[in-house]
């Protein structure tokens, strides 16, 4: 086992339908994802990205291949176990944020330490403590839908290493923002992941996010052409 | 998941969909009104008709056979004797039972034999005295009668047209306290009879004949039935039987459409919200917690649905009344029980019909949702 690859994939593969009408999203794709460094996923739409992040996130299985996370098979788990994954060891950032707007911003922040049984008080101090950090600071009782696109995309992060997760997931998340609030919240993400010792992982089509990162992998038709 | 924020959350959820949740939790409600107007229309007519049958003191009663109601029973006054001479007998009284018109209201009238009426019926006389002899014109009311049309001893009142004087007013805490007693060759007028009574009301010198004098009379009455007094209140079970049957035929019809109508808004109310459950799942909801989550909603309804309920029932049973066989009106008896069981009714109704969707809700894919809404 490689220690420093916290997440590697072994000829990776998702097909969707069948017969004629079936579509290879991912083909055989093997990748080494480094703990604590930032992983660019970039690509032509279409290419497999987001397949490939719902993959390694659990949140999709694969057709065939296998997922190790710290040396641990995920591909074939039991959703019990994966659901626990994606709490305590996983980060998700959407390009639609997915905030729920029937919960206020700081209940959004909350909402895995909800999952995971977090005293309420440690919960509302971290979540308190994570927008204040992402610079949400008095519109933690707003609704997220009264909030501007860059600020909901800023809760979303703090949300996703609420749990102090190992890897977080980012899926075009500048994709719904300007030049200055991508680059903000680039910046913001590179922070929180460093400040929180977790490793991201960053489907994109932003090239200013994939020139910044440490390490890259280039997606087409479903293949990795270069990392 | 802590189950407070659990319900913090359904509640938030609920409250933003004030419309449906308001039409759910009256539909609970209606459920439970329907359940408790009909468990206790039936209970108020079983004990009420039961206690009027069994409560008109001695032993044995002698009915015509394949009667249910001693207001429907007719025999011989002949018999009488023949009872009376059975080994055994104390006491062989006929009773003549006949409703009219009392005043202005209708009730149950007792025809008895004056004399024999101290061994057949523990009473007390609030006022005046009771009947002691066969004259006609005069009667004895019961104390609940005598308020509900307000007359008391030494008044005269209407008794099918004609000017009755009453001579006491009597209480036994019973059926007969709705009722008056006149003498019974009076009643037997009145009611058209001629050497007829309703019933007879037998007690024995020792009670352990009880089952013996039983016997002797069926064998030489075979077209009268005979049985203790205390089984009286069986002879109209199947006629209860019948009513509990209808009710619960009610009720399973109307809790079953109660579950498939929220089934049915649940799967709405949840379609609409597939993305929110997709959320929770994405960050880390696993598929019980999502199954608790709709639960707890559920159980939210159907707690405020089952107070609701509760409440209008309480409030329109106790301005209702019914007449019931002694046509007198009584209000409907509340059952503590009957409460219990519509609160039991409507929760389980409530959490049936969330399983489904809950199961459902439970298997969101997230990647789909995001992907395709």
């Amino acid at each position: 086992m490689d220690d420093a690859a916290i997440l590697r994939t072994e000829g990776l593969t998702k097909t969707y339908g069948k017969g004629s009408g079936k579509t290879v999203a991912l083909d055989n794709v093997n990748l080494k994802i480094t703990r604590g460094k930032l992983l660019a996923v970039y690509g032509p739409s279409g290419s497999g990205k987001t397949t490939l992040l719902f993959l390694l996130g659990g949140l999709d299985k694969p057709t065939s291949g296998r997922i190790y996370f710290e040396g641990v098979e995920v591909s074939n788990m039991s959703e019990r176990r994966l659901s626990k994954l994606r709490r305590n060891s996983f980060g998700f950032v959407f390009q639609n944020y997915n905030l729920v707007d029937e919960l206020t911003v700081l209940e959004n922040v909350m909402l895995t330490m909800i999952f995971e049984g977090k005293p309420d008080a440690e919960r509302k101090d971290r979540a308190k403590e994570l927008l204040r950090r992402v610079g949400i600071t008095g519109k933690e009782r707003r609704r997220p839908s009264q909030l501007s696109a860059g600020e909901q995309q800023r809760v979303a992060v703090a949300r996703s290493v609420a749990n102090r997760p190992e890897l977080v997931f980012m899926d075009e998340p500048t994709g719904n923002l300007d030049q200055e609030n991508s680059q903000q919240l680039m910046r913001m993400v590179a922070d929180m992941v460093q400040g929180e010792g977790a490793t991201c992982v960053v489907a994109t089509h932003n090239l200013e996010v994939v020139n910044e990162a440490p390490s890259k992998v280039f997606l087409k038709s479903g293949r990795i052409v270069s990392s | 998941m802590p189950a407070f924020s659990l319900v913090r959350f359904t509640s938030r959820g609920l409250g933003r969909r004030p419309v449906r949740t308001t039409l759910t939790i009256i539909g609970l409600a209606a459920l439970i009104l329907t359940y408790v107007s009909v468990q206790s229309l039936v209970s108020t007519l079983e004990i009420n008709v039961s206690g009027s049958v069994s409560s008109l003191g001695g032993e044995i009663d002698v009915w015509s056979k394949g009667t249910s109601f001693p207001l429907f029973s007719r025999v011989p006054v002949s018999y009488v004797n023949t009872v009376q001479i059975i080994p055994g007998v104390d006491l062989a009284a006929p009773v003549a039972l006949a409703q009219m018109t009392v005043d202005n209201n209708q009730a149950v009238i007792a025809g008895v034999v004056p004399s024999e009426l101290p061994r057949m019926l523990t009473y007390t006389m609030v006022a005046g005295t009771m009947i002691t002899s066969n004259q006609s014109g005069i009667l004895a009311i019961g104390k609940a009668l005598a308020t509900t049309v307000g007359k008391s001893s030494g008044q005269t009142l209407l008794l099918d047209g004609h000017n009755y004087s009453i001579v006491g007013v009597y209480q036994t805490n019973a059926w007969i306290d709705y009722s008056l007693i006149i003498p019974h060759s009076v009643a037997q007028e009145l009611i058209g009879w001629v050497n007829q009574t309703s019933m007879i009301v037998v007690t024995t010198k020792d009670p352990r004949t009880v089952d013996t004098v039983i016997g002797q009379i069926r064998t030489l009455l075979p077209t009268a039935d005979a049985f203790r007094t205390s089984e009286a209140p069986s002879k109209i079970s199947p006629i209860f039987a019948s009513l509990e049957a209808i009710g619960t035929d009610i009720t399973i019809i109307v809790s079953l459409s109660a579950v498939l109508g929220i089934t049915n808004s649940n799967l709405n109310n949840l379609r609409e919200r597939m993305r929110t459950f997709a959320i929770f799942k994405a960050t880390g909801a696993s598929s019980s917690q999502i199954i608790r989550l709709v639960l707890y909603e559920s159980l939210l309804i159907g707690i405020l649905g089952t107070l609701l309920g509760l409440g209008i029932s309480y409030v329109v049973l106790n301005i209702i009344s019914i007449p019931v066989a002694e046509t007198i009106n009584v209000a409907i008896i509340l059952v503590p029980s009957t409460f219990i069981y519509a609160t039991l009714l409507a929760i389980s109704v409530s959490l049936t019909a969330a399983i489904y969707p809950a199961l459902r809700i439970s298997r969101v894919r997230p990647q789909e949702v995001f992907r395709f809404g």
